[in-house]
């Protein structure tokens, strides 16, 4: 249609009266003053331009109120804002022909308000209620309520507890009560059965032609795609959710325990039960920050062939790994020292060195892992690793370390993972290892595949 | 600078300057003068970011280890590539009801306005060649031909709803590796060793090793730099003869020699750096100097010989060839080491039933064999090496293959065979951080489209940067005014996946 086609002019339109106007009234103000005096000529034009422009931004913005896609009150209060700012700039002009100074003050200073109002209702009508705010530091964030976790997902009203959240997190943005896109909302049951302006969105009982479905359901790429690109996404789990509660019916009242419930549905339902954003906090890592390391202290053992790097580009938490610089010189050790408020991960693969760099390694209270396989360490430097009551990851690979050297990390209720394959532990040890850490997987590897005589035969057609 | 590299730079100088006419002058001077205009302009910009002015990309090698967005889990990625695309329909997808329809005619359905690739008129449906088990604790089912890695199933994370759009081998691989079906982009292993360094400075940060006998179709580029500077290329390694052509010393050449040859050469290109301040003279002198470290350590780790012997039964290697079992024992070598990335590359999957090699009850089952050791005895070797949960494993192929028996030119094809297919198709992935024993994504009963949990090789692009702590949308390069990435416009973490 014409007339939509006309509409869709509106948001560009209405820049121009906002630029122009308040030229008119910046000149108006400069006119004043001596300097600028010769302005004054300009501005009656500047207004008349204004009130054209207004006059054309209402009769578009019009047409595009006939999209029913707004709120009412806000797009109302809009409307007859919009239609006050036309008529005041044209009242603008006609003061300023008339030289009439006094009073064309006060039409400015009214059209300021309204042009800064009429601006923001507009703004919330495109971008939704609160949208000025919502990056603004401390502002809280609608779009970041993640599901609140059920306490008993089987005893739960399916749409009130279920549904009605996921549609409220990821939908009432543009189909509830500020915007209506397409003509629908989803923010009760009555507007949901009601539909959009094509029709209805859910046929109950079958998910599979249910528009809100399909919708959800298409390639993100595709236009039709709901919510839309850019826009919090439906997860797995809530589409599988959405899908199961239209297909047995989308009844409003039913808890999930009188529903039918696929084995999947039964697993998505009880995982509502826990918090829906679980921050897997991670063991290998301190929380909290440390002060920045040094520079020229990371530079000079760059200089040896030691990668060392922060962990992230947000963090002063260290990594380092000595693969190329398995001999250490007492600089190394002293720089390494220095470093022991940042460093929290350490490779030293194939190290050989003296028990002093142990006691080095030792004094790394922060390390929270520790790769020394295929190095010279024993028991005694192991003993002195007895201090490091943060370590999580414990690499002995291929070392010489008995199981009486490692007993002396009994105690070390951090550590998670231990690795002892090829060392001196026998699997006699293993049992009394085991109970030693019982938190720990204690890997002593020996791993071996069996035989299977195919692997090296080929197959061939019988000829 | 030492009186014999000064005259090396003289010398340069000259030669250039001999190049330079006066026709040059005049055709330069349009765009040339612009051009400084311009640069004096941004030369305010701190255009690459660097805090102390102009040399700090000469003093900063290009390889040292940076800092991710956040802490990653994984530290290094082994990607295998079955190149050829294996059949998930007899490995990994298990679709009972289509054997039920085997030998039948395949519904117009499922044929209207569908591509493929070679498959013409009605071709018959063809039931799994295969015996499927659900296997350890997750229940995952794997097939007969596997019998090895249904040992570990309980290590992998199964994504059976991987969708493409491109059934031709070449631009799939290069979809799957460089973000496009087109070339000259950067494959993923340049990315991550542009946004990582390395963490050995003797090995290049991104090896590629193929099986030998055929390199991928998309050619070299699955694994070249792009538009990134070409120090991040992959880096072919070759496992028999010299590992890196043209690194050994000619003969009479001692390594001081080299070294004092190598150094006076830098200190050309450094002086050429100076003058033209391109990003690509970097790039040289950092690789001339890799080049000098690798000397020494690279015939090192490249040599499986040294392995004792139960290794080498673990992963069924043959010393001497070049073949997939040594490529996979030499991938775990270099990812101890520190190598951020290894790449390899195998071939022979592409089972249309043309021929034996390429035939599902033939070829296939051979591949299946030749491979299935030395992948599970990657787990479990990184495993006990403490290794696993920072190095991420990926396994899979360009795109998958078609529930119906291939009809090549509309007629029966000799042997077995299915045709390219993409719209489901299944990868696995293992450690660095990604779930144990798990399933992602569905595919409807006789395995012809994916119904959930979809996801493209931009899902698995951004997940593998994700476990190394990127955020795929924020490693960027700026090239052509732009900044690119390697997921473009695309992508998503499969969080579902990720532990």
């Amino acid at each position: 249609m014409i007339t939509e086609f006309i509409a869709h002019f509106h948001p560009v339109l209405v820049h121009l009266p906002i630029g122009i106007l308040l030229l008119a009234i910046v000149f108006h103000w400069l006119s004043t003053k001596e300097k600028y005096a010769q302005l004054r000529f300009a501005i009656p034009t500047a207004y008349l331009f204004g009130a054209v422009t207004a006059a054309m931004s209402c009769i578009t913005g019009y047409l595009l109120a006939g999209s029913g896609e707004y709120d009412e009150t806000t797009l109302n209060l809009h409307q007859w804002m919009g239609i006050l700012v036309a008529f005041s700039s044209a009242t603008g002009y006609l003061f300023s022909r008339t030289k009439n100074i006094n009073q064309l003050k006060w039409v400015s200073v009214l059209l300021l308000i309204l042009l800064t109002v009429t601006g923001h209702l507009g703004g919330t009508l495109t971008h939704g209620e609160g949208y000025l705010w919502k990056s603004f530091p401390g502002a809280k964030n609608d779009s970041a309520i993640a599901l609140k976790p059920i306490a008993n997902a089987q005893e739960a009203i399916v749409y009130k507890d279920i549904i009605q959240p996921l549609l409220q997190q990821k939908c009432y943005n543009c189909h509830a009560t500020t915007k209506q896109k397409g003509g629908l909302r989803l923010d009760s049951e009555t507007w949901i059965l009601k539909g959009g302006k094509n029709g209805a969105v859910m046929h109950a009982g079958s998910a599979d032609s249910s528009e809100i479905y399909k919708r959800v359901q298409l390639d993100p790429l595709e236009e039709k795609h709901m919510p839309p690109k850019g826009k919090p996404q439906l997860t797995e789990q809530e589409r599988l959710l959405l899908h199961w509660w239209i297909a047995s019916g989308a009844d409003f009242a039913k808890k999930s325990k009188d529903m039918q419930q696929p084995a999947a549905i039964k697993t998505a339902l009880s995982s509502l039960e826990k918090a829906e954003v679980v921050v897997t906090k991670r063991l290998d890592m301190p929380e909290g920050e440390a002060p920045k390391a040094s520079e020229a202290t990371i530079a000079s053992l760059r200089k040896n062939a030691i990668t060392i790097s922060e962990i992230s580009q947000s963090s002063h938490w260290l990594n380092a790994n000595f693969v190329n610089c398995t001999k250490w010189n007492a600089d190394i050790e002293k720089q390494l020292a220095s470093l022991k408020d940042q460093m929290i991960w350490l490779k030293i693969p194939g190290a050989q060195l003296e028990t002093t760099a142990w006691k080095t390694i030792a004094g790394l209270t922060n390390l929270r892992r520790l790769s020394a396989e295929h190095s010279n360490i024993s028991d005694q430097d192991l003993l002195q690793i007895a201090s490091l009551k943060n370590l999580q990851y414990l690499n002995l690979v291929d070392t010489k370390i008995t199981a009486n050297g490692l007993m002396q990390l009994k105690g070390n209720n951090s550590l998670t993972n231990i690795f002892i394959g090829r060392t001196n532990i026998s699997r006699q040890d293993y049992i009394s290892l085991k109970t030693a850490f019982p938190k720990a997987i204690l890997d002593s590897g020996g791993y071996r595949l069996e035989f299977i005589a195919t692997d090296t035969q080929t197959l061939h057609p019988k000829k | 600078m030492s009186k014999e590299n000064n005259r090396i730079i003289q010398e340069a100088n000259k030669q250039f300057l001999e190049q330079v006419t006066r026709r040059h002058f005049f055709q330069e001077c349009v765009t040339g003068l612009g051009a400084m205009a311009l640069g004096s302009v941004l030369g305010g910009c701190n255009w690459l970011g660097s805090k102390d002015g102009s040399n700090s990309m000469l003093n900063t090698n290009p390889l040292m280890a940076h800092a991710p967005h956040f802490a990653g889990k994984a530290k290094s990625v082994i990607y295998i590539h079955m190149a050829g695309a294996p059949s998930q329909l007899e490995l990994f997808d298990y679709k009972p009801e289509l054997a039920k329809l085997d030998g039948q005619d395949c519904p117009q359905s499922l044929l209207e306005g569908k591509k493929f690739a070679f498959i013409r008129g009605v071709p018959k449906m063809m039931g799994p060649f295969a015996t499927f088990k659900q296997r350890g604790q997750c229940g995952a089912w794997i097939s007969d031909h596997l019998p090895h890695l249904a040992t570990v199933a309980d290590e992998l994370s199964f994504l059976k709803a991987v969708q493409t759009d491109q059934f031709n081998h070449g631009p799939a691989q290069l979809l799957m590796h460089t973000g496009t079906p087109r070339l000259g982009r950067p494959s993923i292993g340049s990315w991550v060793t542009y946004g990582l360094g390395s963490e050995n400075n003797n090995l290049p940060g991104f090896v590629v090793l193929t099986s030998g006998g055929k390199n991928p179709d998309a050619g070299k580029s699955v694994w070249g730099n792009g538009f990134l500077p070409s120090v991040y290329q992959g880096v072919q390694c070759r496992s028999e003869g010299d590992p890196v052509l043209f690194i050994k010393d000619p003969e009479g050449m001692s390594r001081d020699l080299r070294k004092a040859s190598i150094d006076a050469i830098n200190e050309a290109n450094r002086a050429t750096y100076e003058d033209f301040k391109d990003p690509e003279i970097v790039s040289r002198i950092a690789q001339y100097e890799m080049a000098y470290r690798m000397q020494i350590e690279v015939p090192e780790v490249m040599n499986i010989n040294n392995e004792p012997a139960y290794i080498h039964e673990m992963y069924g290697t043959k010393p001497g060839e070049a073949c997939f079992a040594n490529n996979v024992l030499l991938a775990r070598k270099l990812v101890e080491k520190g190598v951020r990335f290894v790449q390899l590359f195998d071939w022979g999957w592409d089972s249309h039933g043309t021929e034996e090699n390429l035939a599902i009850d033939y070829g296939f089952v051979n591949k299946c064999r030749a491979t299935d050791k030395p992948v599970t005895a990657l787990l479990l070797d990184l495993k006990q090496r403490g290794l696993l949960d920072e190095t991420l494993i990926v396994w899979g192929g360009e795109f998958g293959r078609t529930p119906m028996a291939e009809n090549r030119d509309g007629k029966k094809n000799p042997f077995k065979g299915r045709d390219h297919h993409t719209e489901a198709f299944t990868i696995w992935m293992a450690g660095g951080g990604i779930k144990k024993g798990y399933s992602f994504g569905e595919t409807d009963e006789i395995g012809y489209s994916a119904i959930s949990g979809k996801v493209t090789s931009f899902d698995i692009q951004a997940t593998i940067l994700n476990q190394l702590g990127f955020d795929h949308e924020k490693l960027v390069y700026p090239f052509q005014g732009r900044s690119f990435r390697l997921t473009d416009v695309h992508g998503r973490v499969i969080n579902e996946i990720v532990a």
